[in-house]
């Protein structure tokens, strides 16, 4: 079975339906996705998305002082970037995750794994002049995918990405190095470019550069908006 | 530089993502005043996937020009109107966006026919779903984008009038995203 819509990505966007996630047999459109040319409603952007989405909390380790996340503490950074390599400032970006035991503080998460009071499972941050972001958390647990034919979901932050065009909107997943779950991921593995799942993975930062306190992760983001450039 | 590759959104967006105005674009953000240009209308429809099954939890994000065909950040665009905002589904596969009725405008591809540009991410879609809804089936005929949909399908792209609801002209807008009279999507 094919479905057109994922040609044409270089291998970069997931291929679906993916095996062992049967909502992506369901939910994925089966018509050809129809190209147009850029023009001005996809140029355009919300500048000022902020004021909207209002930056929230970079520190989901320890919303209330004196009584840390259970887990191990981390510090993840990184920086929103174009096609060309330029930072994205003001870029608005979302963090989602599960906690310590891979629990997720949503209404929807039915696993049995306890939830940690003193974890925030969200952040949202705003990129500064060099397209920086940074959030202080804890390292998620892996969990089971409820599912006839579980699965792990190995360690993995959530990230939503809202860059200066319609089009340069990502949502996408960080993982990270060296987990031996990460190699039997179905979503991670839906990406068929060996490079494009090695640049979901995080670098680890050692100690000089963050401390003896948290685990240290740098990941760069890099947004689609080539297509932005102007008809000549 | 290569992009980062699209991720599912998942079923665990957080519900402290949607704040109070999110969904009312005639307001930047709860404690603003909101926009007094232009008229102000409701969209609202199910989204749903295969077997017309609705979709819990699915995220959109609309974007859209201001009454006058302008976007946020050009010349002479209303202050008070960022031209952006985000539901979320109930369990039905219900949403209900609160904006103003955008404006025709005129840019590289030719006449604009008013319309807003919606994505959808949710659970079981690794890459989000991009389409447009227009307003007025006889503004959209010749709007240039419009006629790259198979002429088969335009209608359905088409916002369905529903009569008034809190004295706003309301427009139904469904969004199916497998099989039967499917939703056509745009490339991103």
């Amino acid at each position: 079975m094919s479905i057109p819509n994922t040609a044409a990505t270089d291998g970069i966007e997931p291929v679906v339906p993916v095996p062992g996630y049967p909502n992506t047999w369901t939910h994925t459109p089966a018509q050809p996705l129809i190209r147009r040319l850029p023009g001005r409603t996809d140029l355009a952007g919300p500048a000022a998305l902020h004021r909207k989405l209002v930056p929230g909390a970079v520190n989901l380790a320890e919303p209330t002082p004196g009584r840390p996340a259970i887990g191990q503490l981390m510090q993840v950074s990184g920086r929103i970037l174009d096609e060309d390599g330029r930072p994205v400032a003001g870029a608005v970006v979302e963090l989602w995750q599960a906690n310590a035991a891979g629990r997720y503080a949503h209404a929807n998460d039915g696993s049995v794994a306890p939830l940690d009071p003193n974890f925030l499972g969200h952040g949202r941050a705003l990129t500064d002049a060099d397209g920086r972001y940074a959030f202080t958390t804890i390292k998620p647990g892996a969990y089971a995918v409820p599912v006839e034919e579980t699965w792990w979901r190995p360690p993995h932050l959530h990230f939503s990405v809202h860059g200066p065009s319609c089009l340069a909107r990502l949502v996408t997943q960080m993982y990270f190095p060296g987990d031996p779950l990460n190699a039997m991921d179905r979503i991670l593995n839906a990406i068929p470019d060996d490079a494009a799942r090695l640049r979901m993975i995080a670098r680890f930062l050692p100690p000089p550069s963050v401390g003896d306190l948290f685990l240290g992760f740098t990941h760069d983001i890099v947004l689609r908006g080539r297509l932005a450039t102007p008809e000549a | 530089m290569h992009p980062t590759s699209q991720q599912t959104i998942g079923p665990f967006f957080p519900a402290q993502f949607f704040g109070a105005a999110d969904h009312d674009l005639t307001r930047i953000s709860a404690d603003a005043a909101p926009t007094r240009r232009g008229e102000t209308v409701l969209l609202r429809g199910r989204v749903t996937r295969q077997g017309g099954l609705p979709c819990v939890n699915a995220v959109l994000e609309l974007w859209q020009a201001d009454a006058a065909g302008r976007f946020a950040g050009e010349a002479e665009a209303d202050p008070d109107f960022l031209g952006w905002g985000r539901a979320c589904t109930d369990a039905d596969g219900r949403y209900a966006f609160r904006t103003l009725m955008p404006g025709g405008f005129r840019d590289g591809l030719g006449a604009r026919a008013p319309h807003a540009n919606v994505t959808v991410l949710g659970s079981g879609l690794m890459r989000r779903v991009l389409t447009s809804v227009f307003f007025d089936d006889a503004a959209a005929v010749g709007d240039p984008v419009l006629a790259l949909v198979p002429s088969d399908r335009r209608a359905l792209l088409i916002a369905t009038p529903e009569g008034e609801s809190e004295g706003l002209r309301a427009f139904r807008f469904d969004i199916r995203l497998r099989g039967e009279a499917e939703t056509p999507f745009f490339e991103v």
